[in-house]
């Protein structure tokens, strides 16, 4: 051999086999957030849409709050909706997310991130990082926007934080939701076909309007919808201020779903490798 | 010298039992250029994906400098280059960009990352392009791109995936130098491709894959001398002339004209008999309006071993069905 | 030899609608959204129908006109996806290149749009029966398909307008979101009195409101003379204006 390869040398020891991993994640996430900011048409649904529907709610129900038996005491329904509008941009960004890396894979840029010795985990961690950031930084722009149009939250700034929170690790759960579904079928088209069902559960829960008003069937289905406890749980710091047991509870059913979908994408990471 | 790439009975079947590559032994010397060649559908690409670690084998054994494609794949990976067909780079990356990204993920020391970019850009000669993003990049200069993202880490053994399909000839030789000049430096490459002429210019051996099994093996020059010796055929000014010329020359073996006023003559020795002939044609008084000496071509070797041509066409051309009648 | 407009566009209606039996993928989506729309509208927002303004109505039998009205709008939408297609692939030159007349083009995915529509507000009546609230009487049966048909009619001229303008399939978003928010900004939800703010002020304006409401009343009251004419106004003039904008964009074909 006469070109002498360039060794990663400077990893040295226990620190430096701590950093790499963590600087091939960084770098892989900056990548997925650049592919998110630089197309358009991949950040505007993600705002566009929940925007608008957090108008038009508002905008219909607003004699909702003190007028119908059972609604929440809330200041104004706009400070209701901004938990469903940041939920449903996560699950925007989670299509986004799933068919951008549907699409490394469909044109081969999954195979050469494989082919090098970035290990496994930073390729799944540096999209879902991404989505986490993307998560993040939407959620705070609902919030601010909600802001100017008069909405507060009663949590104050330790309430925002606990928003992000959970906006970030419902982030996680929906960009693994998505990574799974593209290591299964490869497609984006697929992603982009599925993820309508889960945008379907959105309604079927209490993410815009409260559980206590529905009943019969209906009812049931929200009660037994996950989401309706996530949408609550990030609801409870802008409507009520530091309610902890539901703000807990929604933390944990975001935990849940994000172990949940990290794991199940591990698996199909391992298959597809496997299966070819 | 030892062996770059080395696979022995290196076997691939997919779910539902379809035996892709069945028991294939191939051995790359290092320093070697080895142009692996075969039909669409023939085992090749799932052949580069085991040997480049995306695919598990599932029979057989293979090591690619030196290193077990299984039990050391991570060895593999960081002393391979990959440069697929069709890989996808970001549009909306520069090309520095994903230099950075894909030495990061290489393992480059964050001091090295930067000028590392900046020397393979020069190399590639994107130096002026390289901050531009990648959607405005023109096919020629994507393929350059993706060379340079293969190299970031300087590899032992480069795989290059049909490096030049869908480019302009002018872009196509540009890369050929490129490969040239690489293996100069002892790089071993790995080039899967359709155009037999690439093989042809750039490989020290040929294997052709057919059904999952390598059929063919050797220098592009075994290869066609085994094929069959260069062919010479003449166009006589006089039609009438064929008959005296075939007998002129009956010291050659000589084929039925195909056109009249037309013979073909096979040459054993090669072109330099083709002014032995011309001088006995002249000799004899026979007039020469044309004359084409076709060498055997790796598309001869391809199609005698395969039954199938390469670029595109079907299955050979086809037999008239029924005799006219006379 | 000169092709008949109508015979043609009958033809091309029959293509569209083999399209629906054969590509079911393209179809049901058309049909299961209105039903989404339906069962999902009416059951998460069920209470606001407590409201006084609601008068004790059925919000499941409020929430049908939405959805009547809205699966003629996925029926337009997908004749301009069609259309985009057709472009794209090829099958609009070749027709341009025949002796058949260009108007054909957009008249058989007219027929084919309400077509559609008249079967998705029968599944979407069904299916509020089947939720409790009863069919409608022959007149106000006919208000709530007229009103569903007329939008397809209107919604399919714009789509194919869009499709004709942009020769793209990139365009589809396009076409989907201007007849979403075209919906969705007049009453989908509450009655006009009960709205707030600037939403009241693009319902009052849009009309989408005045179909949804002639709808409505047929659904809920049953239609006078008061509550008809304002929806045929407005269909009236969405077909015309949109139809002017389709036969513009018919004007495109061979100069590009």
């Amino acid at each position: 051999m006469t070109t002498e390869t360039l060794a990663p040398d400077d990893r040295a020891g226990w620190l430096g086999s701590l950093c790499q991993p963590a600087r091939e994640t960084l770098a892989l996430s900056r990548r997925a957030v650049l592919g998110t900011i630089r197309l358009p048409q991949a950040w505007v649904p993600s705002i566009f849409f929940p925007l608008v529907l957090m108008a038009i709610f508002s905008g219909s129900f607003g004699q909702a709050p003190g007028n119908i038996p059972g609604f929440p005491e809330v200041a104004s329904f706009l400070d209701f909706a901004v938990a469903g509008a940041v939920i449903q941009g996560i699950l925007i960004g989670g299509t986004t997310a799933g068919s951008a890396f549907a699409i490394d894979i469909e044109r081969g840029f999954f195979d050469r991130l494989v082919a090098s010795p970035a290990r496994r985990g930073s390729i799944v961690a540096g999209r879902v990082m991404g989505s986490v950031a993307l998560g993040v930084v939407g959620a705070l722009l609902f919030i601010g926007i909600a802001a100017i149009f008069g909405a507060r939250v009663a949590g104050g700034f330790a309430g925002i934080l606990l928003v992000l929170l959970m906006a970030g690790i419902l982030a996680a759960a929906v960009g693994g939701l998505g990574i799974y579904l593209a290591l299964r079928s490869g497609s984006s088209e697929a992603v982009q076909g599925t993820f309508p069902l889960f945008f379907a559960l959105l309604f079927f829960s209490s993410a815009f309007f409260p559980r206590e008003t529905m009943d019969g069937w209906f009812r049931v289905v929200a009660d037994l919808n996950p989401i309706s406890y996530l949408a609550e749980g990030m609801r409870a710091p802008i409507v009520d201020g530091l309610d902890w047991p539901t703000i807990l509870i929604g933390i944990a059913i975001a935990i849940g779903l994000a172990v949940i979908s990290l794991a199940a994408a591990a698996v199909a990471f391992r298959r597809r490798l496997g299966a070819g | 010298m030892s062996a770059a790439v080395q696979a022995t009975r290196l076997e691939r079947r997919f779910k539902g039992g379809i035996l892709a590559v069945a028991g294939v032994d191939l051995e790359v010397a290092d320093g070697e250029v080895y142009g692996f060649l075969g039909p669409n559908g023939a085992g090749k690409s799932t052949t580069v994906r085991m040997l480049t670690t995306l695919l598990r084998p599932t029979g057989g054994s293979a090591a690619v400098a030196g290193h077990d494609v299984v039990s050391a794949a991570s060895a593999v990976r960081r002393s391979i280059g990959v440069a697929l067909q069709d890989a996808s780079i970001d549009p909306y990356m520069t090309g520095r960009e994903l230099l950075h990204l894909q030495a990061t993920l290489h393992g480059i020391s964050r001091r090295d990352v930067k000028p590392r970019a900046t020397a393979l850009l020069e190399q590639v000669g994107l130096s002026d392009a390289g901050d531009r993003r990648v959607g405005t990049y023109s096919g020629g200069m994507r393929r350059r791109l993706d060379l340079a993202l293969a190299l970031v880490h300087r590899p032992t053994v480069l795989f290059l995936d049909e490096p030049t399909t869908g480019l302009d000839p002018t872009s196509r030789l540009a890369l050929w130098d490129e490969v040239r000049r690489l293996n100069g430096e002892g790089t071993t490459v790995f080039l899967t491709t359709q155009y037999l002429e690439e093989a042809d210019q750039l490989a020290d051996r040929v294997g052709i894959i057919d059904d999952g099994r390598i059929v063919a093996e050797g220098t592009p020059g075994a290869l066609k001398a085994e094929v069959g010796d260069p062919t010479l055929s003449v166009t006589l000014t006089e039609p009438a002339d064929a008959d005296a010329a075939l007998v002129a020359l009956s010291a050659y073996e000589s084929s039925v004209p195909t056109k009249a006023g037309c013979i073909a003559l096979r040459l054993p020795r090669g072109s330099e008999e083709v002014a032995a002939v011309i001088r006995i044609l002249d000799g004899a008084d026979i007039g020469v309006s044309g004359l084409d000496l076709s060498m055997p071509s790796l598309d001869d070797v391809f199609v005698e071993k395969t039954g199938r041509r390469l670029e595109g066409e079907g299955e050979g051309e086809e037999a008239p069905l029924v005799a006219e009648p006379s | 030899m000169s092709a008949r407009p109508l015979s043609v566009s009958a033809g091309l209606a029959w293509r569209s609608l083999l399209l629906v039996r054969r590509m079911p993928s393209v179809f049901l989506p058309s049909l299961v959204m209105p039903l989404f729309i339906l069962v999902a509208t009416a059951g998460a927002f069920r209470g606001i129908a407590l409201l006084p303004i609601f008068d004790g109505a059925s919000y499941l039998a409020f929430t049908i006109p939405l959805a009547t009205v809205m699966g003629g709008g996925f029926a337009g939408i997908n004749a301009g996806m069609t259309l985009a297609r057709d472009i794209e692939g090829g099958f609009v030159d070749r027709l341009v290149a025949s002796p058949a007349p260009r108007i054909a083009l957009l008249g058989g995915p007219f027929l084919a749009a309400c077509a559609r529509s008249l079967f998705t507000t029968t599944v979407i009546l069904v299916a509020g029966l089947i939720g409790g609230v009863a069919l409608p009487g022959p007149v106000d049966a006919a208000v709530i398909y007229l009103m569903a048909a007329a939008f397809s009619v209107a919604t399919a001229a714009w789509a194919m307008g869009v499709a004709l303008q942009t020769r793209s399939v990139q365009s589809i978003p396009l076409m989907q979101v201007v007849v979403f928010l075209s919906v969705f900004l007049s009453v989908a939800y509450v009655p006009r009195e009960a709205q707030q703010g600037w939403l009241r002020a693009a319902a009052d304006i849009n009309p989408v409101t005045r179909l949804l409401e002639t709808s409505r009343t047929a659904e809920l009251t049953g239609t006078t003379w008061a509550s008809l004419w304002p929806g045929l106004a407005a269909a009236a003039i969405l077909v015309v204006v949109l139809g002017a904008f389709a036969l513009l964009g018919l004007r495109t074909l061979g100069r590009r």
